[in-house]
């Protein structure tokens, strides 16, 4: 807003924007801080606010008391591939709804949407049982020959059919529940590019199909970036299902991880908040560089239709 | 004499067209949402369905003798009503004679005109149902309102929901004029909006009760400095619930601010300064064409919000594991720890009725959209 502020305005919107700043960064400034401090210099009383004495021990014992470097790996794994077999999926649908006529497309749409209403909580007993006694059409024959050819997604002798415990339990929920807010975002987003373009191409002798992979996928990038950060930072930050679907520790996403940290009666507050830091270390940079793009995909997701 | 048969022209079938490229927009369009719609069917839809079948079977893993037998709505009979619940015609006879006299009253109405027909059937069709099934039954003699531990759940769901929704909207709303507002700060307002919205929801349940520790905790020191001394924020039940809103409310307001962000930012400046030109204050301006204007986002935005706060679990799991005892249990909670100790039929009742939940608000959003087309 170009509009002058009087001086009390003025003031006023300085506060509040520090005070906003202070809101929004304060708790993740104070567990970086408690990182640095020493499990003594915590239950110190009146509290420190900066670390008298800052180490960096509390980081080593994040690894050691913890697997904490094979969650981070299993939370990698398991947020690419969701990612990209989302994006995939979501790319696909997202140029039929926002490009092609087609009928009953309002409708769809509004399906889609509806369907990112559904609590995710509502899907832990029957993909529980679904995976428990796991016998899914095509899936199982398939884990079981990738089994046999090296690639081992089981961290037992299992062949198959028990999906728990492995990183297919976490893929396949992610997938769907990250799809449709990807794509309602790639639907918005191909609707914005110009129509000019295609029925350029399809005037020089492109069918529809060369059209959509050599002139729309590489105009669409940006906002294929935007879906992927979004369905990424879902399924990193995910917990109920992957706290209840793999329970061995070697199988732990990071959220799930940090809360082993603590005791039933001791709680850690150093090592947790140094494993916190390392935890969220991702999601900090992806919002250093991507903030722009992250805003525009959050608020697509919210626009009305 | 060779006879050339004629050859009518037959449009190419889809496999050739397919392998040519030459398809038609809506047979491309139907080929590019196979994939999509496969998994929505087979991760979301199916689950569901699968999941209300399951509610009307016992399964418990740690009693694999019992099996798997049907056994009907017992598991909301338990839930709702209790197994201990008699049907009474005098029970709660006065409000149910005052309902009818309410219904009886708008079929009066509607003979005079002033009510419409539409209005009467559905409140006469309310009644009979809350009146006949609700009302009716009371607990008998060792009985109680079926689950308590289920009601606790749901009135504590419902209070966070209410409150959390609440406070996200009037903490979003003051987020998202600031971060509209011009300046050389803009990306540090960005970033310290994107923040809670991407930290992980435990994460921020296990950050906050460090912030609320009792002794060591920077919120109690802050109070104490002031002169205040804090309570024991997450060891009893009544504080507790606050801490919790509050963090729920943390992580939830900037999104709902991002949401009415975008709202602001498509409103027309020009009405702005035709409104300066007629010499309105701030305040007029905000309540005049701010609010109006912003209606559809605060709409999304509260819809979305509450829809999130229903399934409300990662955070109160995080500070007191729904405790102390079973004190603050959310139905998410409750949902999650009846299947940890493997009493499947049960914990898919109770997911039943968060999807009922959740269900009854997505119908008010498709209203909504299709509102005022």
């Amino acid at each position: 807003m170009r509009r002058r502020h009087g001086p009390f305005a003025r003031v006023a919107v300085v506060v509040g924007t520090a005070l906003l700043v202070l809101n929004g960064t304060f708790p993740l400034v104070w567990m970086m801080l408690t990182s640095l401090k020493d499990e003594n210099e915590l239950i110190r009383i009146p509290i420190t606010y900066l670390p008298v004495e800052p180490t960096l021990k509390n980081y080593v014992q994040v690894f050691q008391q913890l697997p904490f470097d094979r969650f981070m790996l299993n939370s990698a794994i398991v947020a690419v591939t969701s990612t990209v077999v989302c994006v995939l999926i979501a790319a696909l649908a997202g140029y039929a709804l926002g490009r092609l006529n087609m009928p009953y497309r309002r409708a769809l749409l509004t399906l889609i949407v509806t369907t990112s209403m559904f609590p995710a909580l509502v899907l832990l007993v029957p993909l529980y049982r679904m995976f428990l006694g796991m016998d899914v059409p095509l899936l199982s024959p398939l884990v079981a020959a990738l089994h046999d050819l090296g690639m081992r997604f089981m961290p037992t002798e299992v062949r198959t059919p028990n999906l728990l415990n492995t990183y297919w339990a976490l893929i396949i929920p992610y997938v769907a529940l990250s799809l449709p807010i990807a794509t309602l975002i790639l639907t918005s987003f191909f609707q914005l590019i110009p129509r000019d373009l295609e029925s350029a191409a399809l005037v020089d002798g492109c069918t529809r199909v060369q059209a959509l992979f050599r002139v729309i996928a590489p105009v669409s990038a940006p906002g294929v970036v935007t879906a992927a950060i979004i369905i990424f930072v879902n399924s990193w930050n995910e917990f109920v299902l992957a706290m209840n679907f793999n329970t061995t520790m070697s199988m732990r996403t990071v959220p799930v991880g940090i809360t082993m940290y603590q005791g039933e009666f001791a709680f850690p507050w150093a090592t947790i908040s140094a494993a916190i830091t390392v935890g969220v270390l991702p999601l900090v940079a992806l919002i250093l560089v991507f903030q722009q793009k992250i805003i525009a995909g959050l608020t697509a997701g919210g626009v009305k239709g | 004499m060779a006879l050339t048969t004629p050859t009518a022209y037959r449009s190419p079938g889809l496999w050739r067209r397919l392998r040519s490229g030459n398809l038609t927009e809506a047979q491309l369009g139907i080929i590019l949402l196979i994939p999509a719609a496969a998994v929505l069917l087979l991760v979301m839809f199916w689950p569901i369905v699968q999941v209300l079948w399951q509610s009307l079977h016992f399964e418990r893993l740690n009693l694999p003798a019992r099996g798997r037998p049907f056994i009907g709505l017992e598991h909301f009979q338990r839930m709702l009503w209790g197994t201990e619940m008699a049907w009474s015609p005098q029970h709660l006879l006065g409000w149910r004679l005052l309902a009818f006299a309410a219904v009886g009253g708008l079929w009066w109405g509607t003979g005079r005109g002033t009510v419409r027909r539409r209005t009467a059937v559905i409140w006469t069709v309310v009644a009979l149902l809350v009146a006949g099934l609700w009302m009716g039954f009371h607990p008998g003699e060792a009985g109680r309102w079926g689950d308590a531990r289920f009601w606790n759940a749901f009135s504590i769901t419902l209070l966070v929901t209410v409150a959390s929704v609440a406070g996200s909207f009037l903490v979003g709303l003051p987020l998202a004029l600031l971060a509209n507002v011009e300046s050389r700060w803009r990306w540090l307002v960005r970033i310290a909006l994107l923040i809670p919205w991407a930290m992980p929801r435990v994460l921020v349940g296990i950050m906050f009760a460090w912030l609320f520790n009792s002794t060591n905790g920077v919120i109690n020191d802050v109070l104490r400095r002031l002169g205040v001394e804090g309570p024991l924020w997450l060891a009893r039940a009544d504080p507790a619930i606050w801490a919790t809103n509050i963090t729920i409310v943390w992580a939830t307001s900037a999104f709902v601010g991002l949401i009415l962000l975008a709202g602001l930012q498509s409103i027309d400046e020009s009405l702005y300064e035709a409104a300066m030109v007629d010499g309105a204050s701030p305040w007029q301006r905000f309540w005049q064409i701010t609010l109006p204007l912003l209606r559809p986002s605060i709409a999304v935005a509260l819809i979305f919000r509450t829809l999130t706060a229903i399934q409300t679990y990662d955070i109160p799991y995080a500070m007191t594991r729904g405790g102390p005892g079973r004190t603050l249990e959310t139905l998410g909670i409750y949902v999650a720890n009846t299947t940890n100790s493997l009493n499947l039929g049960y914990a898919a009742a109770l997911s039943v009725a968060l999807f009922t939940m959740s269900l009854a608000v997505t119908v008010l959003y498709l209203r909504w959209i299709y509102a005022d087309d």
